[in-house]
């Protein structure tokens, strides 16, 4: 007995090491970013390694004093709820339509949503930009709220499709012989049904959109629409150069919207990942 | 309150037919089985009544009003489903509740409503559960509370028992038969369990391949078939079905030899004879049937023989404490009193 529960805690601890090892590894790109943040610009720019660098603060108070970073990261974080919630609020009706609906073409316009998503973004840049220019809404975050939601739009809608086709018809049918209408079956026993779905379909859209850089930079031209990716760039060039330190800083704060509410709803997109694939 | 009546009723899918030219009177009150193999348009019929599916012409009845155009969700009708369809995210209070909250019942009288209808199939204690946390017979049985809770005029029932163990199945069938009863609702119910027909309803109606074959008490059903398919369906082992020739009086075919046959019977018909009306010949009784023995499966109570007659193979339900080597010659016995004879050509019954 006691060389069988010995090898069990043996099995564990290995268990852990491998978890941690693997943990270890994917924390650190986030940790270098901290590492190179938080020491001195000269110590980044030397040739010899530097194994335990001095801390400062130089770059932190940096990119809040001279830029207006507070500004960009509304920015980035209003431009990506807004257009998730567009995303949601158009998506989730066009799934259920294209889901549960009858009707001449429906797998056709399904297949048509989707392919919006195979265009190559710099095709359609030019119109993009002139469109917002007559619509007078160039350099405002109503206009990134605009282009994310298209950009992500489709693959909002064909995931939580996917989840909505995996909702046995009986549910519906169940719902209607008790006297419910279409609206009321949508959101009292589809939506909560596939609320894993939706809500890996906003993450992933969250992540498209915080990433999202070239439409970003037709749109915004003063800091007034600036996003975080976009704030970056600033950092690469001018008179004083690649300023690594303020990059990894920025670039750190920027994961931080993203990681809040990943660890929000850590638990509905663990099962949302996997729901799709295994049925019932 | 309602009796259902559908005229000519018919479902097809582009050339397709899932249903052919349904005629039924369902009376009020009445428990109505619709009997057949998968496939056979029985769940079709339910969800047209139910209002789910569309018909492709006919119409459909209910207290002599015309529902054929009627919303699903404005007949007064309530359905129970093969797979539950229990709404995953609320509790089985919440469930039960939902028909109340959806026709406008006031707020007021929901509470003492659920209570009565969960109290009705003994599903109280397990209110405020989510349906995951139910085990299979616990979920049937919140379906059937969901579908009293409003006193429906019509029940729906979809092969609700086909999920459940078969101790479970036979518990719950008692129990949906008293609902019913006490209840006083008209109910038509799928299945293609013939015992679960049998027990269950008032009349049967036997359908395959989109039609209805026959319609009848279960006793009508079971002793006065109208043609070989309800025959072969019905009983188990169903009914020994013979095909041969009767030429004066005398049904003949290979290894089987039968008089005394009506004088309406000639030509090429089909003899059935039920499993429990054979039997293995004694010395001085009529020998029927010759043949080598197929199989023996003691039961306990009887034994099931099957003899190799011919191109035949017959069932016989034989005494409990018969046995015989495998390959062996018997002889059986028929009783001449139950012979049912069809029509080869079509199947269908030939009244003596």
């Amino acid at each position: 007995m006691a060389g069988k529960s010995g090898r069990r805690s043996e099995n564990r601890f290995i268990r852990y090491l491998i978890l941690f090892t693997w943990a270890l590894f994917c924390l650190m790109p986030i940790l270098w970013f901290l590492s190179i943040g938080l020491r001195p610009r000269i110590e980044i720019i030397t040739p010899q390694p530097i194994y335990w660098p001095s801390f400062s603060l130089d770059a932190w108070k940096m990119i809040w004093q001279d830029w207006p970073m507070a500004k960009y990261l509304f920015n980035s974080v209003a431009a990506i709820f807004g257009s998730v919630l567009i995303d949601l609020v158009l998506a989730i009706p066009a799934a259920y339509a294209l889901s549960r609906f009858t009707f001449r073409g429906r797998d056709d316009i399904a297949f048509y949503i989707l392919s919006t998503r195979m265009m190559a973004p710099a095709i359609v840049a030019i119109p993009i930009f002139f469109l917002f220019r007559n619509l007078g809404l160039l350099d405002t975050i109503y206009a990134l709220m605009l282009v994310y939601a298209a950009i992500n739009l489709s693959i909002v809608t064909w995931i939580i499709r996917s989840y909505m086709l995996d909702i046995p018809k009986e549910l519906e049918d169940a719902a209607r012989t008790d006297g419910a209408g279409d609206l009321r079956i949508l959101w009292e026993i589809i939506i909560p049904a596939v609320l894993p779905g939706i809500i890996t379909a906003a993450v992933i859209a969250m992540i498209f959109a915080i990433n999202e850089f070239l439409f970003t930079l037709l749109i915004a031209s003063t800091p007034n629409a600036y996003t975080m990716s976009v704030a970056l760039a600033n950092f690469t060039g001018g008179s004083d150069g690649v300023i690594y330190n303020a990059i990894a800083l920025v670039s750190f704060i920027a994961m931080v919207p993203v990681f809040i509410v990943v660890l929000a709803i850590q638990k509905h997109l663990s099962r949302g990942l996997t729901m799709g694939a295994v049925k019932g | 309150m309602a009796r259902i009546e559908l005229i000519d009723v018919q479902k097809r899918w582009g050339h397709s037919v899932g249903v052919r030219d349904i005629n039924l009177d369902i009376g009020d009150q009445e428990l109505l089985v619709l009997l057949g193999p998968s496939g056979c348009g029985k769940t079709t019929t339910m969800r047209m009544i139910a209002g789910l599916e569309e018909l492709s012409a006919g119409e459909i009845l209910m207290d002599g009003q015309p529902v054929t155009d009627v919303d699903a969700r404005d007949r007064d009708v309530a359905m129970v489903f093969q797979g539950y369809a229990l709404y995953p995210n609320m509790t089985v209070y919440e469930n039960i509740r939902f028909p109340l909250r959806m026709r406008n019942v006031p707020k007021s009288e929901h509470r003492h409503r659920v209570r009565e209808a969960a109290a009705m199939v003994e599903m109280e204690p397990y209110l405020d559960r989510k349906p995951a946390a139910l085990s299979g017979g616990q979920r049937q049985r919140a379906a059937l509370a969901r579908a009293v809770v409003r006193s429906p005029q019509v029940f729906l029932m979809d092969e609700p028992l086909s999920n459940l163990d078969a101790k479970l199945r036979q518990s719950m069938r008692i129990q949906i038969k008293q609902l019913q009863r006490k209840l006083k609702i008209t109910t038509v119910y799928v299945t293609h369990d013939q015992i679960e027909a049998m027990t269950l309803a008032d009349r049967i109606v036997v359908m395959h391949e989109g039609s209805c074959q026959q319609v009848g008490t279960p006793d009508e059903i079971y002793s006065d078939p109208a043609n070989t398919f309800v025959a072969s369906f019905i009983g188990s082992p169903p009914m020994n079905l013979i095909p041969g020739v009767v030429d004066g009086g005398v049904f003949e075919c290979q290894n089987v030899r039968v008089t005394g046959i009506p004088d309406s019977v000639t030509g090429s018909v089909t003899l059935g004879i039920r499993p429990e009306d054979c039997s293995v010949a004694g010395n001085n009784s009529t020998q029927h049937a010759q043949g080598t023995v197929y199989g023996v499966e003691p039961t306990g109570d009887l034994t099931y023989l099957s003899v190799q007659a011919g191109d035949n193979t017959l069932d016989i339900k034989a005494n409990r404490d018969y046995r015989s080597e495998l390959g062996e010659i018997e002889a059986i016995e028929f009783d001449t009193q139950r012979l049912y004879f069809f029509d080869s050509a079509n199947g269908m019954r030939i009244r003596a």
